[in-house]
């Protein structure tokens, strides 16, 4: 889900070699130049706000500048930070690559990525490319005065089958994410008012080691949701809440409806869930499951926030496509984020998710409401 | 100036300057340097990639991603009409395409700060367009009554983060640990974002973002706390030492802060920036730091203070704003020092008809805790 985007990213993002081996790193990078056996080096920019495939190559989260990996062949990878030559030090802990350098703009990676090529048939790779503006961009191009090849398709591609690390990953954002449901649950039950509720999730998942925490919230019982803007003493009910948790750069999320009442539109959404997630099997449709929610919605209507947005892959980004393109199938290893949201467009709304792996003859849950 | 005073200028320039429809655009990534023109023509501080799209008239249309926000939006800005899409390029097109065939004179700001995949479809789709940032920036120049209230409360959360720091710093706590305790507090006071650089040594060579680098005694703590208040920023730049700090720290600090009180000093109405900047190093060269007033070692004494516009710009020798009224900005000597590191002291200072009056209530003072 699309969040409010700190304007820094505040919270532990250092590389941890248990966690995330080189290794993990390498096979990777392999990958990518299997898939372009030709390529001599691969450009990939990352800025605070757009980093999965930096991050998935690198581990590097950029917390305050854009970088742009420049990964070699033969193996001699640099990462060129934004901030300047006084911010290197901080990017040191991020990643495994060593020869961090400071970014000095698009015509100087270009050139870079020529040096890397020199002597070798093939086209450097660009990835992530989107994301760089446009003058970067453009400076980028005409210093190589030839165009990248786009890998970052392919990378997206790879990036959908989840090591047995990246599932650990998962189990510890979802570990912050079920802390930050728990608390709020708990603080409403205790007649905490709307953001006092939000603030004591983001604390608890703060305390489970969280690198980051987003959160939505209604105001009007689940019919819209919106970010913290300020403090709230509002105590509403229902509440419906979004969080997203985010450890060792793998986000889950979540979507509750909490209330003192039994709500039929809370019920129903949360039995339209269950067997949504009975529904999932390795090789049915996407579309097949998404339908059985549109089916069920019944005497309600599709909740606008998720009627565009049932299934998701999630993993390094958070936000919307092409990232979170659930495919066409679900798929042994992979992991979705799968959302039933109701609504009578008056008075009834209710949002519920589950965070859920495929597996042979179904799925494990690393979080449901 | 009120928010509707700002946006009667904005019309009148583009009455002046032949623009028939003004289209500002930002991508959604909030960051302290790229100012908002969606948020200068509608105070709407956006979820995702959104355009506000400003006619001479008054007429606004807002189009926002995601296309559920469409509400919120609408609440924020009840006289707008509001467009709620998946694709802002798609969007802003959908809305623009046929007065751009018919020969409406658009202008766009914002441009240059989008990504690559945003900015080229829509300079592909409206070719020759001109550019409206120096229109929409210059007439948000200074802040209006709700930004600078907005700003005094920010400046208010930033002390307070800035007395939990200083009750809770203690070796043995990560830098991280200690940002991410701190960004939490100051949304409990109502900060909605927070551009919080923390970072610790024995000898700093800048401040950073924070890592997950263990305080230690004698370490030197670097804090850059910026709170967003209601989407306006306020800055307190503060140094801690974990222990005692040596009299040669001391005698440092002392000139830093008597650096800055030059640059507040100077900072009069009529007056270009540069001369702010010029009082500090003049300050500092005076006691034979002259080669350390310049790039690696400093960029810049101080700043502008977003989300919306970032003018007046930079505290730098090259900026010859003049400056005026109602201005808010930062004033940070933040000065290397070979004997020390780097240290940081600035305050946050709004504009008066008598001189720049600083939002802090306590000064930047050289603070330690206990080691």
């Amino acid at each position: 889900m699309l969040t409010s985007h700190p304007t820094l990213l505040i919270g532990p993002s250092d590389w941890d070699v248990d966690v995330m081996p080189r290794e993990e790193f390498a096979r990777r990078i392999d990958a990518l130049w299997r898939a372009f056996p030709e390529a001599p080096c691969a450009i990939v920019y990352g800025n605070p706000a757009h980093h999965a495939e930096l991050a998935y190559l690198t581990n590097l989260v950029p917390k305050l500048e854009a970088a742009v990996a420049i990964l070699s062949r033969s193996g001699a990878h640099e990462v060129h930070l934004g901030g300047g030559p006084n911010m290197l030090g901080s990017a040191k802990p991020l990643t495994f690559i060593t020869d961090i350098k400071p970014l000095r703009g698009g015509p100087a990676i270009g050139r870079r990525a020529l040096e890397m090529k020199e002597g070798m048939p093939g086209t450097p790779l660009i990835i992530g490319d989107g994301y760089m503006p446009t003058a970067f961009h453009q400076g980028m191009d005409e210093a190589m005065g030839e165009e990248a090849l786009n890998a970052t398709a392919q990378v997206w591609t790879l990036m959908h089958r989840s090591s047995s690390h990246e599932l650990n990953a998962m189990r510890e954002s979802a570990f912050a994410l079920n802390g930050a449901m728990t608390a709020i649950t708990d603080a409403k039950k205790a007649g905490a008012g709307v953001t006092e509720a939000i603030l004591a999730g983001e604390r608890e998942a703060n305390s489970r080691g969280a690198q980051d925490i987003r959160t939505l919230f209604s105001l009007d019982g689940g019919r819209t949701l919106q970010p913290f803007t300020t403090t709230l003493t509002t105590r509403v009910d229902p509440l419906q809440v979004y969080v997203a948790a985010r450890r060792f750069n793998y986000w889950t999320e979540g979507f509750v409806a909490l209330s003192d009442n039994r709500r039929p539109v809370i019920a129903r959404a949360r039995e339209l869930l269950r067997q949504a997630l009975a529904a999932i099997k390795p090789n049915v449709k996407t579309a097949d499951v998404m339908a059985l929610i549109y089916a069920g919605s019944r005497p309600y209507q599709m909740h606008p926030v998720t009627e565009r947005a049932i299934i998701s892959r999630l993993g390094l980004a958070l936000e919307e496509p092409p990232h979170t393109n659930p495919g066409m199938s679900f798929e042994v290893g992979d992991i979705y984020s799968v959302r039933a949201g109701l609504t009578n467009g008056a008075d009834e709304h209710a949002i519920v998710s589950a965070m859920a792996r495929v597996r042979e003859g179904g799925t494990d849950m690393l979080w449901t409401a | 100036m009120n928010f509707q005073e700002r946006l009667a200028d904005i019309r009148a320039r583009m009455r002046d300057e032949k623009v028939a429809l003004l289209v500002g655009m930002h991508d959604g990534a909030h960051f302290i340097e790229k100012p908002n023109p969606v948020m200068v023509l509608s105070s709407f501080k956006s979820l995702g990639p959104a355009a506000a799209l400003l006619a001479p008239d008054g007429a606004m249309t807002l189009v926002v991603t995601p296309h559920w926000d469409a509400e919120r939006a609408a609440q924020c800005c009840p006289d707008a009409r509001v467009v709620g899409v998946d694709d802002v390029a798609e969007g802003v097109l959908g809305e623009v395409e046929g007065r751009a065939a018919a020969g409406t004179a658009i202008a766009t700001a914002g441009l240059r700060f989008l990504p690559y995949d945003i900015a080229s479809h829509l300079t592909f789709a409206l070719p020759g367009v001109r550019s409206a940032d120096k229109l929409v920036f210059d007439a948000a120049r200074a802040k209006t009554a709700d930004e600078i209230a907005s700003a005094r409360e920010a400046t208010r959360i930033a002390e307070r983060g800035y007395e939990h720091l200083i009750a809770i710093a203690r070796p043995g706590m990560s830098e991280d640990e200690l940002a991410v305790e701190l960004k939490w507090f100051m949304k409990t006071l109502g900060a909605e974002d927070n551009f919080l650089l923390l970072c610790a040594g024995p000898h700093n060579r800048a401040v950073q973002p924070s890592t997950g680098r263990k305080l230690e005694t004698g370490d030197i703590i670097l804090a850059e706390i910026t709170p967003s208040y209601r989407g306006q920023l306020a800055q307190i730049c503060r140094t801690v030492v974990l222990g005692k700090p040596s009299q040669q720290l001391s005698d440092k600090y002392e000139l830093v802060v008597r650096a800055m009180d030059a640059g507040i000093k100077a900072a009069v109405p009529g007056v270009a920036m540069a001369t702010v900047c010029r009082a500090i190093n003049t300050v500092l060269e005076a006691e034979g730091y002259g080669e350390y007033c310049y790039p690696p070692h400093i960029r810049r004494r101080g700043h502008g203070l977003g989300f919306g516009s970032i003018r007046p710009g930079d505290v730098a020798l090259d900026n010859i704003t003049m400056l005026e009224r109602d201005m808010v900005f930062m004033i940070h000597p933040n000065q290397y020092l070979p004997e020390t590191g780097y240290l940081l002291c600035g305050e946050p200072v709004l504009l008066t008809e008598h001189g720049a009056e600083p939002l802090t209530q306590q000064k930047a003072a050289l603070a330690a805790v206990a080691g």
